[in-house]
């Protein structure tokens, strides 16, 4: 199998082949990440599309330093949230400032026989504002200061929209898998 | 103290690490080649580079007619013909004037220079104090007329010392006092030139780029310019100028058909592009349909729905004109080796050029229809360029120049193929100058 940098490179020599060949290889992992963040297949095809696009109009930036993987899923993220702002902005809710804390969370094991494509459905369902605070907090592990700066809200507003977002999750994670006790470890 | 993290956190993070989700299929057909950018390094490192060759050039130059200043004050006759006696020299503004080889110094008016001191002119009468100021000249081999009389032209005459003589010493000293009345000595060149050559280029170990080049004829090449030269001494110049550079290449073998549009609605900005060696030609005329067996072409267009004989297309072309034109800004050196009515000059130096037209066309003569342009192509590059050409003196103000020229891109010509596509050119650059 090609090695990233030798594809890399081929993209950058403009080899079409090269090109299709980095976006049949990271494609499925990076569509699932649109999918976590879109919210709809359809804006996540937009988002993979621009993104890609991005992608290889900046890929003489890649320094080769980091993970190649971990820098595309940046882009895709930055894309995704770009098109939040710009849908989102001009319907967002007022700052909040007190925070909800979600009742308890589940211990891990119980969430064994989640497949992923479970816990991507409910992060889907989500409403936009709590999904991209979710999404930036516990899965790309940005704090609420950055994140607050990222989509122009407030850290209050942030960490309520995450509580909100972890309660949410928790009664579906528990419908699904009748999990009924509460436990401590919040 | 930390916060421990929620386990629902951990749960989706860990259970979404893996997750992948195979996307629609036309994503990708949606998603257009990789449009090449020209890294803000690359720029910033050409116009160094030209910058650099230029100041280099400058500095030699200064280094040379540094190192080569005589003790004596040099400056240039600028009038002796029939007329003697209208000898004047320009010691204000005197410069260093090497002295060619086979020059030889003669007395211009015998009867007027002291004794014992051949080779000494003197200067007009209506300077002062005449009788002592006196110079030694250069006369070119080629004008000497053995027992007569020299007649000898204003531009045929270097004068490589003057001052006053010392009738004591029977030595030339230097002098710059006195001196007035000076015409200026001919030391630029104003000309235009042209420059037919073919062009070629070499893949180095890219296969797919060998079978590209393969596939593809280059164009007749051209570059045309004015140019200004200056001569630092009489046998070295320094020339710039600008000009205008066209190369290219013809693609073999693509069918061309025109028609599509009354069929195919687009969004696109191309809906085919043509892989070449010196990038992607994208086809900005959405008219046009592509074709060819050398999997070159591609396209935006699902599988058949243009299929020309589907459409009734009409084939405009079987093969896609790639040309490149720049602005160049050229420096050179130019060495005389023989100096002479019939001369031989030695030239070298680098061009300085910016992409001005990026065009594809198919089609003959005044048939052509543009295609596209192509992608990849560097907007700058620098070109070395060697050449030992004739020269020939036409009259005293007019040379004609006849030189072999071959020209390597230091720079690659495309962005696409990098380092791996060297095009150079051997051509025959003629033209005109003008002393003055």
């Amino acid at each position: 199998m090609a090695k990233d940098k030798d594809i890399i490179g081929g993209c950058l020599s403009g080899s079409r082949r090269d090109q299709e060949l980095l976006y049949r290889r990271y494609s499925p992992k990076l569509y699932a990440v649109c999918l976590q963040y879109a919210g709809n297949t359809e804006e996540a095809r937009d988002v993979l599309q621009e993104g890609f696009i991005k992608i290889f109009e900046n890929l003489s930036r890649f320094s080769h330093e980091g993970s190649f993987e971990g820098w595309m899923r940046r882009i895709i993220v930055n894309t995704a949230l770009e098109r939040y702002r710009n849908r989102y902005y001009l319907n967002r809710v007022d700052d909040i400032d007190e925070v909800t804390e979600p009742e308890a969370a589940p211990d891990t094991d119980d969430f064994a026989g989640l497949e992923a494509y479970d816990l991507l459905n409910m992060i889907m369902e989500l409403p936009p504002k709590y999904r991209m605070v979710f999404n930036l907090y516990a899965i790309e592990g940005y704090s609420h200061k950055e994140i607050g700066e990222m989509l122009g809200i407030s850290e209050g507003t942030s960490k309520s929209n995450l509580s909100r977002a972890r309660e949410i999750l928790q009664k579906k994670v528990m419908i699904l898998t009748g999990v009924t006790r509460r436990m401590v470890n919040v | 103290m930390f916060e421990r993290e929620p386990n629902i956190d951990i749960v989706f993070r860990n259970g979404l690490k893996n997750l992948e989700v195979l996307p629609p299929a036309d994503v990708w057909d949606s998603i257009p080649p990789m449009p090449l950018r020209h890294s803000r390094l690359r720029v910033i490192s050409g116009i160094a580079a030209g910058v650099a060759a230029m100041v280099s050039l400058t500095l030699l130059a200064t280094w040379y007619v540094r190192n080569n200043n005589s003790p004596v004050l040099l400056s240039e006759v600028t009038t002796l013909d029939s007329d003697a006696g209208d000898l004047m020299l320009d010691i204000a503004k005197a410069m260093p004037v090497s002295r060619p080889a086979e020059a030889k110094i003669i007395n211009l008016i015998s009867t007027a220079t002291p004794s014992g001191n051949d080779g000494q002119i003197p200067v007009p009468p209506t300077v002062s104090e005449t009788t002592e100021l006196v110079a030694s000249a250069d006369i070119p081999a080629t004008d000497d007329v053995p027992d007569r009389p020299a007649r000898l032209f204003t531009d045929e005459i270097n004068v490589v010392a003057a001052g006053r003589f010392d009738e004591a010493t029977k030595n030339l000293k230097p002098s710059v006092s006195d001196l007035t009345g000076v015409k200026a000595a001919q030391r630029f060149l104003v000309g235009a030139s042209l420059s037919p050559a073919m062009g070629f280029s070499r893949s180095g170990e890219n296969a797919r780029l060998a079978e590209l080049i393969n596939s593809e004829k280059t164009r007749p090449a051209y570059t045309t310019g004015v140019s200004v030269a200056y001569k630092i001494s009489d046998r070295l110049s320094i020339q710039s100028g600008i000009g205008l550079s066209s190369i290219g290449q013809t693609i073999s073998d693509v069918a061309v058909y025109a028609g599509l549009s009354n069929h195919y609605a687009v969004k696109s900005s191309y809906l085919y592009s043509v892989e070449t060696a010196s990038g992607l030609i994208l086809a900005g005329n959405t008219d046009l349909y592509l074709t060819d067996s050398k999997d070159r072409v591609g396209t935006l267009i699902q599988g058949n729905m243009a299929d020309p004989s589907k459409y009734n297309l009409t084939r405009v072309g079987s093969d896609i004109q790639q040309v490149f034109r720049y602005l160049e800004l050229p420096v050179m050196l130019r060495y005389k080796l023989i100096d002479r009515k019939v001369g031989l000059n030695l030239s070298g130096g680098l061009a300085y050029g910016v992409l001005v037209d990026n065009s594809a066309y198919t089609g003959q003569g005044s048939e052509l229809i543009r295609v596209g342009h192509t992608e990849g192509v560097s907007s700058f590059n620098i070109s070395s360029q060697v050449g030992l050409g004739m020269e020939y003196n036409i009259s005293r103000k007019v040379i004609f120049n006849l030189e072999p020229v071959f020209r390597y891109y230091v720079t690659p010509l495309s962005e696409i193929s990098g380092s791996l596509y060297k095009p150079y050119s051997v051509g025959f650059s003629s033209g005109f100058f003008f002393k003055f």
